[in-house]
C-alpha cells in the first residue's frame, strides 16, 4: 500500500519533467536550419506550394499556438505527421517501438546472467587472480564505445564466419530473437561492465557486513549466507544500477541499431534528424522520456517492496 | 574514531594486502604512461607518424598490416598507423574541449547554488531531472542536428548539458561542508560569501569533481567517436578515431584493419584515463 501511494506521487511528478522535454524539444526543433517544406517539396517547389505546405503543416501561425497546439495534441498521443513517411509519428513510433524494446530486455538480460556471476566470483576472491582479471575486463568493456564492439562482431562472427546475419531483422518472432542476438550483445556489453563494477563493490561491502558475519558466526551454511542474504541485495543493487543506466542503454540503442540497420526507434531517430523530420525527433524524444520516467518509477517501487530498509 | 577502528577490522585479509598495495601503485603508472604516448601523439604526430596523414597512395589500396603499413592502407592508400596517430590530435582535444567549461561552470554554479538555495535550488533540481530522462547522447544527437554536424557545434552541445552534472556532484558537497563548524567559523569572523564559499568551502568539496573529470574525459572520448562514427561529430577527411572506424565499416569483410586499429586506440585512451581518475581518486583518498 505504502508502495503504491509512492508510486502514485511518482507519477505525477513524471508530468512537468515531461512538459519541460516537451518545451526544450518544440524549441530546439524551431531553430533547426532548412525549411522542411522546401525539403519536400524538392525542385518543384513554387512560391504557392510553398505556402500551401506551410499552411498544412501550421508554420504560418504564432509561435506560441503552435506550440499550445502541439502539447494538446501530443497528451493525446497525436504527435503529427512525419513529413518524409507519410505517417502519423504515434503509429511510425509505435510501428518500431517493439524491436528496440526486444533490443533493450535481450540486452538486459545478457547483461545480468554475465555479470551477477561474475561480479560474485570477483567479490569473493577480493585482490585474487580472478577478481584481477574480472576487473580488467570490466575496464576493457567500460572503454569500448558501442559502435566499436558491434563491427568487431559483425567482423567476427557475421561476416568473417558467417554465423550471424550482417543486419536487419527477421519475418517471425524466433526469427528476430537470432537476428537480435549480435546487437544484444554488442548493447548488453557496456551495461555489463558497469553492473560487474558496482556489483562487485557492493558484494564486497555486504560481504563485510555484520549481518552477514552474524549470520556466518551463528553456524549458517556458506551456501545460506551467500543465497539468502548476500545474493538479497546484490539484487537490490542490480535493480537500482539498472534503472540508473537505463538512459546510457537507450543512448546505446540508438547507436547498435545504427551499425546493424535495425528498424527501431533509434534508427528511426537518426534517420529523421538526417532528414530534418521534426515532428519525429520531437515525439520520440518525448516518447523516451516518458519511457524512461516510467523505468525510474517501476526500479522505485520494486525497490520499497523488496528492500524494507528503503522508506518509500 | 570508533568508526574508523571498526571498518578497520573488516579490512581485506593480510594476504590480500600486498597485492593491492601493488595495484595502486601499478596502475597509476600505466595510466600516466598511456596518456604520455597519447599526448606525444597529439602534440608532435609529424615526428611519429610515418607518412603523411591524407597522402593518396593509388598504388597501395587496402593492403592488410605489414612491415611498411604496421595497420595497412585504407581505400585512398593512405597509412593507417599514421592517420591513426594524427587523430589523436583531435579526440584528445575532444576530451578536453569538451569537459572544460562543463568543469568550470558547472563547479562555479553547484557551489553557489549549494550555498544559497533557494528557488535557483528548486529550478536545478528540475533541470536535473531533465537531463537524467532524456538519455545524454540523444539530447546531445539533438541538440548537434540542430547546430549542424561539426567538432565546434559538438562541444557547444556537451557543454551546453555537461555541466549540469558537475554542479550537481558539487552542489551535494557543498550542501554538507556549509553546515561544518569551519564554515560557520567563518561566518562568525565576519568573511563575505565570495571567501567562505571559493577560498574554505570549494578546496573541501572539489574531490569528486576532479575525479569525476578524469571519468567523463574518457567519456567524452567516446561520445565524441560516436558521434564522429555517426557522421555528426569530426567531418572527413579530418581523422578522427570514430571517423575512421565509419571508413572502415563499408570494407568490413575485405579489409578489418581500418576498422579494428582505431578502436584499439579509442579503449587506450578510455583505460588511461580512467586509471588516472583512480589514481587521483586513491591520492585523495589517503590524506
Amino acid at each position: 500500500m505504502h508502495a503504491l501511494t509512492h508510486a502514485a506521487g511518482r507519477l505525477l511528478q513524471i508530468v512537468p519533467t515531461v512538459i519541460l522535454v516537451a518545451v526544450l524539444m518544440f524549441g530546439l526543433m524551431r531553430l533547426l536550419p532548412g525549411d522542411p517544406a522546401l525539403a519536400l517539396l524538392g525542385d518543384r517547389a513554387t512560391d504557392a506550394s510553398i505556402a500551401r505546405m506551410h499552411h498544412e503543416m501550421g508554420f504560418d501561425r504564432s509561435i506560441w499556438v503552435q506550440f499550445w497546439e502541439y502539447l494538446r495534441h501530443a497528451a493525446m498521443g497525436d504527435f503529427g505527421d512525419s513529413i518524409t513517411m507519410r505517417l502519423p509519428v504515434g503509429r511510425l513510433i509505435l510501428l518500431r517501438l517493439p524491436v528496440t524494446l526486444m533490443l533493450t530486455a535481450m540486452a538486459v538480460v545478457l547483461a545480468v546472467v554475465m555479470a551477477v556471476p561474475l561480479a560474485f566470483a570477483a567479490a569473493l576472491n577480493e585482490g585474487g587472480l580472478a577478481d584481477t582479471i574480472i576487473r580488467m575486463l570490466s575496464q576493457l568493456g567500460l572503454s569500448m564505445p558501442v559502435f566499436y564492439v558491434g563491427l568487431i562482431l559483425l567482423i567476427t562472427l557475421a561476416a568473417g564466419l558467417g554465423w550471424f546475419p550482417v543486419g536487419g531483422i527477421g519475418d517471425n518472432f524466433w526469427q528476430d530473437i537470432y537476428y537480435l542476438i549480435l546487437p544484444a550483445m554488442t548493447l548488453a556489453l557496456s551495461l555489463t561492465a558497469i553492473l560487474m563494477r558496482n556489483l562487485r563493490e557492493s558484494l564486497i561491502e555486504v560481504l563485510n557486513a555484520e549481518f552477514v558475519q552474524f549470520a556466518t558466526a551463528k553456524g549458517l551454511r556458506r551456501s545460506l549466507v551467500l543465497g539468502r542474504h548476500v545474493l538479497r541485495n546484490a539484487l537490490i543493487s542490480t535493480l537500482t544500477l539498472l534503472g540508473l543506466n537505463i538512459g546510457t542503454l537507450v543512448g546505446g540503442a540508438v547507436i547498435t541499431e545504427t551499425v546493424f540497420a535495425i528498424p527501431g526507434i533509434g534508427r528511426l531517430m537518426i534517420d529523421s534528424i538526417f532528414a530534418r523530420d521534426y515532428a519525429v525527433v520531437q515525439g520520440l524524444t518525448i516518447v523516451l522520456a516518458v519511457l524512461v520516467s516510467l523505468v525510474f518509477l517501476a526500479v522505485d517501487t520494486l525497490q520499497a517492496i523488496l528492500d524494507p530498509r528503503v522508506d518509500a | 574514531m570508533s568508526q574508523a577502528v571498526a571498518t578497520g577490522d573488516l579490512a581485506p585479509s593480510p594476504a590480500a594486502r600486498p597485492r593491492r598495495r601493488f595495484r595502486v601503485r601499478a596502475a597509476p603508472t600505466l595510466g600516466v604512461l598511456i596518456l604520455a604516448l597519447l599526448l606525444v601523439c597529439a602534440i608532435v604526430p609529424q615526428w611519429v607518424a610515418p607518412y603523411a596523414p591524407l597522402k593518396f597512395d593509388y598504388r597501395a589500396t587496402l593492403r592488410p598490416p605489414s612491415a611498411a603499413h604496421w595497420f595497412g592502407t585504407d581505400n585512398f592508400g593512405r597509412d593507417l598507423l599514421s592517420r591513426v596517430i594524427w587523430a589523436t590530435r583531435i579526440d584528445m582535444q575532444i576530451a578536453l574541449f569538451s569537459t572544460l567549461f562543463p568543469v568550470v561552470f558547472g563547479t562555479f554554479v553547484g557551489c553557489l547554488i549549494g550555498y544559497f538555495g533557494g528557488i535557483a535550488d528548486v529550478l536545478f533540481r528540475r533541470l536535473v531531472d531533465l537531463v537524467i530522462t532524456v538519455p545524454f547522447l540523444v539530447l546531445v544527437i539533438a541538440i548537434v542536428a540542430v547546430l549542424g554536424p561539426g567538432l565546434t557545434n559538438m562541444y557547444i552541445a556537451v557543454s551546453s548539458v555537461g555541466w549540469i552534472f558537475y554542479a550537481r556532484l558539487i552542489r551535494a558537497e557543498i550542501l554538507t561542508q556549509k553546515r561544518r563548524d569551519y564554515a560557520a567559523a567563518g561566518r562568525v569572523m565576519g568573511y563575505g560569501w565570495p571567501r567562505i564559499v571559493f577560498r574554505h568551502l570549494l578546496p573541501n568539496a572539489i574531490t569528486p569533481v576532479l575525479t569525476y573529470w578524469m571519468t567523463d574525459m574518457a567519456l567524452a572520448i567516446l561520445l565524441g567517436s560516436s558521434l564522429g562514427y555517426l557522421g555528426l561529430g569530426a567531418q572527413p577527411p579530418t581523422a578522427e578515431w570514430g571517423v575512421l572506424i565509419a571508413d572502415g565499416k563499408n570494407f568490413m569483410s575485405t579489409a578489418w584493419w581500418m576498422s579494428i586499429f582505431p578502436g584499439i586506440a579509442i579503449v587506450l585512451a578510455g583505460v588511461g584515463f580512467s586509471l588516472l581518475g583512480d589514481a587521483v581518486a586513491s591520492l585523495f583518498r589517503r590524506r
